[in-house]
C-alpha cells in the first residue's frame, strides 16, 4: 500500500469539539463491551456438561427415530414383495 | 489530565469498566482527530475511533502505568486499526496543512515556497510507511520522542535516533530534487 501526501494552505477542515463530541457514545462503547467480553466469557456447549448430556440425548434419539423409520420401511417393501405372486 | 489523576482514572477502569468513560470523554477527540488526520472520512474515523476504545477497554486489565502519557497507548491501538482499514487499499492520501509541515520544513532547512512544500509532499510519498509514520508522529501529530516509543514499540532513544536519520535521508531527498 502506497502512500500519498497532499499538502495544501488549508489541509484538510479540521472538525470543531462540539463536531467531535457528536460522534461520542459512551452508552454504545460500554454496550460493545459487554458483548465482547460476554462473547469471550461463554462457555462452549459442550464444556458444560449438563448441555452435553442433553445434546447426547438429542442425537441418540435422532439416530434412534431414523433406524426405526428405516426398519419399518424395509419390512414394509418386504411384505409388498412376499405379497406379489 | 494531570498524570496522577490519569494513573487514578486507570486503576478504577481496571476495577470497574464503567469507569472508563472518565477516560473516554477526555480522550476521545484526540484521538479521532488522529484518525482523522490519516483515515480523511468523518463517519470511518467515527467508527474506527469506537473500535480503538473498545479495544483498549478490553486490553486494560493488562496495561501497566509507567507514567507514560495514556494517549501514545490508544494512539498505537488506533494505528493498528487504521492498518486493518488500509489492508485492502492501494493508496492512502493523507491531507496537511502547511501549518501541520511548518515544524518540518524547518527541521529541513527549507522555505515554505509553494515550490518546495510540494517536492516535501513527493519526498514524503517515496518514503516507506515506517520511516514516514516517525514524521508523521513526530511534526504531524506533534508527539515526544517518548510518546513515539509508546506508539511504535521502541524504546525513546530508538525513536529519536531513526526520527533523526529520516530527516537526514528527507533532507538529501529534497537536494537531489534540487
Amino acid at each position: 500500500m502506497k502512500h500519498r501526501y497532499h499538502i495544501s494552505k488549508e489541509g484538510r477542515k479540521e472538525p470543531s469539539d462540539a463536531e467531535i463530541a457528536k460522534y461520542r457514545d459512551p452508552k454504545k462503547l460500554l454496550y460493545n463491551y459487554q458483548r465482547a467480553t460476554n462473547l469471550l466469557h461463554k462457555k462452549p456447549l459442550y464444556k458444560d456438561p449438563k448441555s452435553f448430556i442433553v445434546l447426547i440425548l438429542i442425537v441418540a434419539l435422532a439416530i434412534f427415530i431414523a433406524e426405526v423409520v428405516e426398519k419399518d420401511r424395509t419390512t414394509g417393501t418386504e411384505d409388498k414383495e412376499q405379497q406379489v405372486p | 489530565m494531570d498524570p496522577k489523576d490519569e494513573a487514578t482514572s486507570i486503576r478504577s477502569a481496571q476495577g470497574d469498566p464503567r469507569c472508563f468513560a472518565l477516560l473516554y470523554e477526555h480522550y476521545f477527540a484526540e484521538v479521532f482527530r488522529f484518525i482523522l488526520r490519516r483515515a480523511g472520512d468523518r463517519d470511518m474515523t467515527a467508527d474506527l475511533t469506537q473500535q480503538t476504545f473498545l479495544k483498549a477497554m478490553l486490553a486494560l486489565p493488562k496495561y501497566e502505568f509507567r507514567g507514560t502519557p495514556f494517549r501514545a497507548w490508544l494512539y498505537r491501538i488506533a494505528l493498528n486499526e487504521l492498518r486493518m482499514h488500509w489492508r485492502k487499499r492501494k493508496e492512502v492520501v493523507i491531507d496537511m496543512s502547511f501549518a501541520e509541515v511548518r515544524g518540518l520544513s524547518e527541521e529541513l532547512g527549507t522555505d515554505m515556497e509553494d515550490e518546495r512544500i510540494q517536492q516535501l509532499a513527493h519526498a514524503m510519498g517515496r518514503l516507506p510507511s515506517g520511516k514516514a509514520r516517525l514524521i508523521e508522529l513526530r511534526f504531524m501529530d506533534g508527539l515526544s520522542f517518548v510518546e513515539m516509543g509508546v506508539v511504535l514499540e521502541i524504546g525513546e532513544d530508538a525513536a529519536k535516533m531513526r526520527t533523526h536519520r529520516v530527516l537526514a535521508l528527507l533532507r538529501s531527498m529534497m537536494t537531489t530534487r534540487g
